[in-house]
């Protein structure tokens, strides 16, 4: 793509891919049968919901959600909304035997929000989002895709006109009942996105690239990276639902092995998983040697988890060349960066104690270890900045913000967040980290925000499931995640105040009942409990508990109670932060 | 088949692909007891129907809280 942003939508990628009869989605079931549908049979069915959609008054710009596990209805239901002109707005269907209290209060909100005028679902769900639908009311419901569908008129479509500016999807970046983030991309951003990351991969002579993925289509990498990926160019995509993966993790591998995939992405605790819940037998024939590129995204990346998938998987032809880590953001439409895709991950070792305490990288042979995420795609710029917005020189630590073609309108009518989050048309990513020869590699996150699992959640929402357990301080407890060497995922740390008055019986129930409120609330398991002393959380001047000091705190184990401040005290401090920077000259000069 | 059997099934499920150590009794709650997040509910339905080889359907896991509920689900579902 040269200079210029491209100027087309998903409509004419649907329209280009329906006329080349090589393109097309595989989608497997659970007992690996296939049933392959080509995009022009897609564009025939969508016409039909979109017809449907035009009777019932749904109009350009107008947000419809779709709720519907992976197969051929989901994309009736997507491009069948993009026809008519809507906007689709996917939201996830309820988990297998989780329960749902927590799930009808977030799909409401998510509807509320998103201002969804209805509500598309496959006939199961629907039966179950009944409570939801109740408390959103949608002014036209939820309907299922047979009861919208026209054959008649399919001409009805021609006539919506969709400019590359007009909005092409509402993601969410994380489903929560308390500060719900709709990131509203227009089909232009999309559209540049997609190009962005198919030139990162061309045809040749001998290779005609092949996608494979069990990646939820309500999920940016599942829907942007991998469908709309398959629809710009004609390269085959092979589906299977999230819920068979995570059932059966071999079906993933077997998949890429029998349909020839040559790109294929997940986030990190896909990889742990496989490393647990694949048997051999499993793999009996299967040969991983056409998966060139096996992108890691979407959560931080752990080495272990790396280097351990390589070992395993290389007696079924997986190459470590085939690993890429990337990073990437719904706010961004996804990838932001991408490491090299023919040379196996990189990473560096850096001091631990000056990239805690000043946020510099420097090198060290025992030193922590961090993985490279790669350089920004052609059309980004990246630059990593201090508190005061100033740019930070390669390997400082400072927030990450970054530019590019793909970026979000804003979060979806809320102009106060939307100004937090881009400035002079660049977008402050809340995640920090430095840069090293050119590459980007990530340290932590300066936001708000628990990455498990490649989802993201908001901390609020855990915090509040601890409300009521009894023997924790009211309004004084923090949800972090983060990733330690050696693991093989973000873990879930709960920094918890004791009730001043709390008894010696709650207090030693305490860790248990704050796992248990946690796991009922919204299905998360908890990695660790901390129970401090009332008034040990960092706060703002304002009150607000300050999350990823706390976080810093501990890791560092500095988090203590309060003292009340003396000069004795203040000269302590001034004494410690001189002999940081002591030890920062001197490890600077040997 | 009785509920014991069945209840021994789901034990076995239980060890195998959830770590679970210790005795598995029909009065435990998925989520409070056996401690099962998101992820871990998703491998115990499929596995409970790889093992019994049934298809649990979504009306049916709405109303599954305990081993019990299970049990009786499958039970009636190897009935049908």
């Amino acid at each position: 793509m040269p200079d210029g942003l491209p100027n087309k939508t998903l409509i004419d990628l649907l329209e280009r891919a329906g006329r080349h009869p090589e393109g097309g989605i595989r989608f497997l079931d659970r007992a690996e049968r296939d049933r392959w549908v080509g995009w022009a049979e897609i564009r025939e069915r969508a016409k039909g919901v979109c017809g449907g959609l035009r009777e019932l008054g749904i109009g350009r710009g107008e947000r419809v959600a779709l709720v519907f596990p992976t197969g051929l209805e989901f994309f009736e239901a997507l491009f069948g909304i993009l026809l008519a002109g809507a906007v689709p707005v996917p939201l996830y269907p309820p988990v297998r035997l989780g329960r749902l209290d927590e799930y009808f209060r977030r799909t409401a909100r998510m509807l509320e929000i998103s201002g969804a005028r209805l509500v598309l679902a496959d006939a199961r769900v629907r039966r179950i989002l009944g409570e939801a639908i109740a408390a959103a009311r949608p002014p036209l419901g939820c309907r299922t895709v047979d009861e919208v569908r026209r054959t008649q008129d399919l001409n009805i479509s021609e006539a919506v006109r969709v400019e590359p500016s007009d909005l092409g999807l509402v993601q969410f970046s994380s489903g929560t009942t308390v500060e719900p983030k709709p990131v509203a991309l227009s089909h232009r951003a999309l559209v540049s996105q997609v190009r962005a990351i198919n030139g990162c991969w061309q045809d040749t002579d001998g290779r005609r690239q092949s996608g494979v993925s069990w990646l939820p289509l309500y999920h940016d990498m599942g829907l942007i990276g991998c469908v709309f990926g398959a629809l710009d160019r004609d390269i085959p995509l092979t589906l299977l639902g999230p819920e068979l993966f995570v059932a059966r993790p071999a079906l993933w591998l077997r998949a890429i092995s029998r349909w020839q995939g040559t790109i294929s992405p997940a986030p990190n605790f896909a990889y742990a998983l496989c490393l647990t819940r694949i048997s051999d037998a499993e793999m009996e024939g299967v040969d991983l040697s056409s998966w060139h590129t096996a992108l890691n995204g979407a959560e931080a990346v752990s080495l272990p988890v790396l280097r351990a998938f390589c070992e395993r998987f290389a007696r079924w032809g997986f190459r470590p060349e085939a690993l890429t880590p990337v990073y990437g953001l719904s706010e961004a439409a996804l990838a932001v960066t991408f490491s090299d895709l023919a040379v196996p991950f990189r990473s560096v070792r850096v001091e631990r104690e000056a990239l805690a305490r000043e946020g510099l990288a420097l090198e060290a042979e025992e030193g922590r270890e961090i993985v490279s995420v790669g350089r920004p795609l052609p059309g980004f710029e990246l630059e990593i900045r201090n508190e005061e917005g100033r740019v930070l020189p390669p390997g400082r630590v400072g927030r990450i913000w970054i530019q590019g073609p793909s970026l979000m309108e804003g979060y979806l009518d809320a102009p106060e967040a939307t100004a937090r989050a881009l400035r002079d048309g660049w977008l402050d990513t809340g995640d920090l980290g430095f840069l090293r020869g050119g590459e980007l590699y990530l340290t932590g996150r300066a936001k708000d925000v628990v990455i498990l699992r490649g989802r993201n959640h908001a901390p609020e929402e855990i915090e509040r499931s601890l409300e009521d357990v009894p023997g924790v301080r009211t309004g004084c407890a923090v949800a972090v995640s983060w990733l330690p060497e050696d693991a093989d995922g973000e873990r879930l740390v709960l920094l918890v105040e004791e009730a001043r008055n709390a008894s010696s019986q709650q207090l030693e129930a305490l860790p248990e009942a704050c796992r248990e409120a946690v796991l009922v609330a919204v299905g998360l398991a908890v990695d660790e409990v901390v129970v401090l002393e009332p008034g040990t959380l960092p706060r703002t001047s304002s009150g607000k508990l300050r999350r990823q000091e706390a976080l810093r705190l501990w890791l560092a184990g500095e988090l203590q109670p309060p003292e009340p401040v003396t000069a004795l005290r203040m000269a302590g401090a001034m004494a410690r932060s001189g002999l940081a920077y002591a030890r920062y000259r001197w490890s600077r000069n040997g | 088949m009785i509920d014991s059997v069945i209840l021994e099934g789901i034990a076995q499920v239980a060890q195998k692909h959830l770590g679970w150590r210790g005795p598995l009794t029909a009065d435990m709650r998925l989520v409070e007891d056996l401690r099962l997040d998101s992820v871990r509910l998703l491998t115990l339905a499929a596995e409970v129907e790889n093992r019994f080889r049934v298809l649990l359907d979504e009306a049916d896991e709405l109303a599954i809280e305990t081993v019990g509920d299970l049990v009786a689900i499958v039970r009636r579902k190897l009935g049908a």
